[in-house]
């Protein structure tokens, strides 16, 4: 009896120290994916936060999050913290282009993948696993034109243009690439204004003022999402809705909410949530030996007022931002 | 100068009772009345390059434009006028807009939730207040600390997201007409502005806001509740800058947990461009609300002329240097006369 007694406490503690042995063997596999965000006061960054957690779970892996509130010194800190509590892979949207060389150098002495998500890596630098950005060029001259083709439409040819900040690299594609389309399509860009704070109440200033400037433009073009809001509450003041056309590059449910009110003709997507899909999956491609795609510049698509509740324009949106907005 | 004037009134039949009343008040707004025509000849630039700057439209604009700031800049002056300081002015006015724009999407009517977002202002107010006041601890430490929750909890509210206001008929507030004719902006600003002016200038209470500021010490040994005096004006401060917000909210229909990060030191700048000293002692609404107004057609004159934004705050920060300059050769001619 007392023999058998000690087979069975033998036998039970050998089960349950080996599914100690291989919970422990998940755990060590189970891989951490870290999300850079530059700040977090920018749904942008939170959408793309939420596509790099989304992919995570679904190639079960765990994820965590650091902010590096728009400093370089930040983002290098968090960039350590995060190496040094083990996680295996790192989805960055960095504070800026620049900000990366020291970055990449200390994450490849690290053997660590990391992918860029909404801003690109320095130019030349070649050390990242894979750069998951917007076609900022190709969309520019996409919304130039539309925003010429606006503007003819309504009997001018003259355009503003609320802008990002120039020093941004992103900016000055868009920027590029809308010159190109004006100047091709016989467009004139008649005051462009870069916004400084990003915020609404800053877009309806700049709108109102440039539209006092300048009257006879006929179509705005918007670089980012508030602007859109800011130029279409603008035009409802001025009682020039469907007068003056409004295309605007981001997306995000006010904006949509205006794309249907048809106080805004277009918006050009671009795929936050997609981005941080994509960029997740190519750093698990690299820890896993998978192939591995380096630099993605993802078209933002865009949609019309007409075709705002299609299935590929749903489709698109679901790329954009987390469902509960 | 002076002289010539009175003169020349004078042979336009006036009592010397008149005249010297005359001189009194531009003796007492010598500083507004150069702010006045540094504004006007600002405009005059800008209209010479651009002369629909010059139009009623563009007028509209900029008293629009500006209605939120001259009144967060009204508030920011009674702490200014004491010897104090409120960094968080901005963040209480984000807070304002996310957590009336929350209260809204949660069914509250435009009136209700606009009730908690001034009492966001209360809230903040009376916590500055009593920490200035009552804990001793100076006012920059103290209201770094709220413009740093109010701002973080701005954040915390929305998560992080713009929000509509879902209320159609919130616009009112800001755009709407109690009196016909007058933009509410502008009947709001004008209110305060006369009622902070009369406060400040022809009442008891609002003397001793100076007399505090001048030298808290001596205010306390003439029997001036000091402690209470700072308290009403942080309040004060915090309850503007909500309403600011509100008005701001009412204006673009949208709450952003950002929309005041700029604002906190453009007030401080017009309270300081109208002529109150960061020392306290000195100021009037009139100034604080002419400061205002000159940030306002120096951003709106930058836009129109289509020079780089990022350009503004340098202009600014000159017109706060030449207006520093300016009221301390005023203040310094006539302690010499």
């Amino acid at each position: 009896m007392k023999n058998k007694l000690t087979t069975a406490l033998i036998l039970t503690a050998a089960i349950v120290g080996a599914g100690v042995g291989l919970t422990g063997v998940q755990a060590e596999e189970k891989k951490t994916v870290a999300y850079l965000a530059p700040s977090l006061d920018i749904s942008y960054w939170q959408w793309v936060g939420y596509g790099v957690k989304k992919k995570a779970e679904e190639l079960g892996m765990d994820y965590v999050e650091y902010t590096s509130e728009n400093s370089p010194a930040k983002q290098m800190d968090n960039a350590r913290t995060a190496v040094t509590k083990g996680v295996d892979a790192i989805v960055i949207g960095p504070v800026s282009s620049t900000s990366t060389p020291p970055l990449l150098a200390y994450l490849k002495s690290q053997n660590i993948p990391i992918a860029f998500a909404g801003i690109g890596p320095q130019p030349g630098q070649t050390d990242y696993t894979s750069s998951v950005t917007a076609n900022n060029y190709e969309t520019g001259k996409a919304q130039g034109s539309f925003v010429c083709k606006l503007a003819k439409d309504r009997g001018g040819s003259k355009v503003g243009m609320l802008s990002l900040p120039q020093d941004r690299e992103n900016a000055q594609k868009y920027l590029k690439g809308a010159k190109e389309a004006f100047a091709t399509d016989g467009c004139e860009l008649a005051q462009m204004l870069e916004t400084r704070g990003l915020t609404v109440n800053e877009a309806v200033t700049q709108a109102n003022d440039m539209l006092t400037a300048h009257p006879d433009i006929k179509a705005i073009y918007g670089m980012y999402d508030e602007a859109g809001t800011g130029a279409a509450k603008i035009l409802e003041t001025r009682g020039l809705t469907g007068k003056v056309g409004i295309a605007v590059a981001d997306g995000s449910p006010t904006t949509i909410g205006l794309l249907k009110a048809n106080a805004i003709q277009g918006i050009f997507f671009q795929e936050a949530v997609g981005q941080g899909l994509d960029g997740t999956q190519q750093v698990f491609n690299a820890l896993t030996d998978a192939p591995v795609t380096k630099d993605l510049a993802l078209v933002m698509p865009l949609v019309t007022a007409d075709k705002v509740d299609s299935p590929e324009a749903k489709a698109v949106v679901a790329r954009v931002f987390p469902p509960s907005n | 100068m002076t002289h010539t004037t009175t003169q020349g009134t004078q042979a336009a039949g006036q009592t010397p009772c008149a005249i010297r009343h005359r001189e009194s008040i531009i003796g007492t707004y010598r500083t507004e009345v150069a702010i006045a025509v540094a504004i006007a000849l600002l405009a005059l630039a800008v209209g010479s390059q651009v002369p629909q700057a010059l139009s009623w439209g563009n007028f509209a604009n900029v008293t629009q434009a500006g209605a939120p700031l001259i009144i967060m800049s009204l508030g920011v002056l009674l702490v200014v006028i004491t010897g104090g300081i409120d960094l968080s002015v901005g963040s209480v006015f984000s807070l304002t807009g996310m957590v009336t724009a929350q209260a809204m999407a949660y069914g509250y009517g435009g009136v209700a939730a606009s009730m908690f977002g001034l009492g966001v202002g209360l809230v903040f107010g009376s916590i500055n207040g009593f920490l200035v006041t009552i804990a001793g601890l100076a006012p920059f430490v103290v209201t770094l600390i709220t413009f740093a929750v109010a701002g973080s909890l701005a954040f915390i509210v929305t998560n992080g997201r713009s929000m509509p206001i879902p209320d159609p008929d919130f616009w009112l507030l800001n755009s709407g007409s109690l009196i016909p004719g007058l933009p509410n902006y502008i009947l709001f600003c004008l209110v305060l502005l006369v009622a902070i002016e009369i406060f400040l200038k022809k009442m008891v209470a609002g003397r001793w806001f100076y007399a505090v500021g001048s030298s808290a010490a001596a205010a306390y040994l003439l029997g001036i509740p000091v402690k209470r005096t700072k308290f009403f004006a942080y309040v004060a401060s915090s309850l503007l800058a909500s309403f600011s917000g509100l008005l701001t909210i009412s204006y673009i229909l949208n709450a952003e947990s950002t929309a005041g990060s700029s604002l906190m030191l453009q007030a401080i700048a017009a309270v300081v461009i109208g002529g109150a000293s960061l020392l306290g002692g000195t100021g009037t609404a009139v100034g604080a609300v002419l400061g205002a107004l000159m940030i306002t057609v120096i951003q709106n004159g930058v836009n129109l002329i289509g020079i780089n934004s990022f350009w503004q705050g340098s202009v600014t920060g000159l017109a706060i240097l030449i207006a520093v300059v300016i009221d301390r050769f005023s203040k310094s001619r006539r302690g010499a006369g």
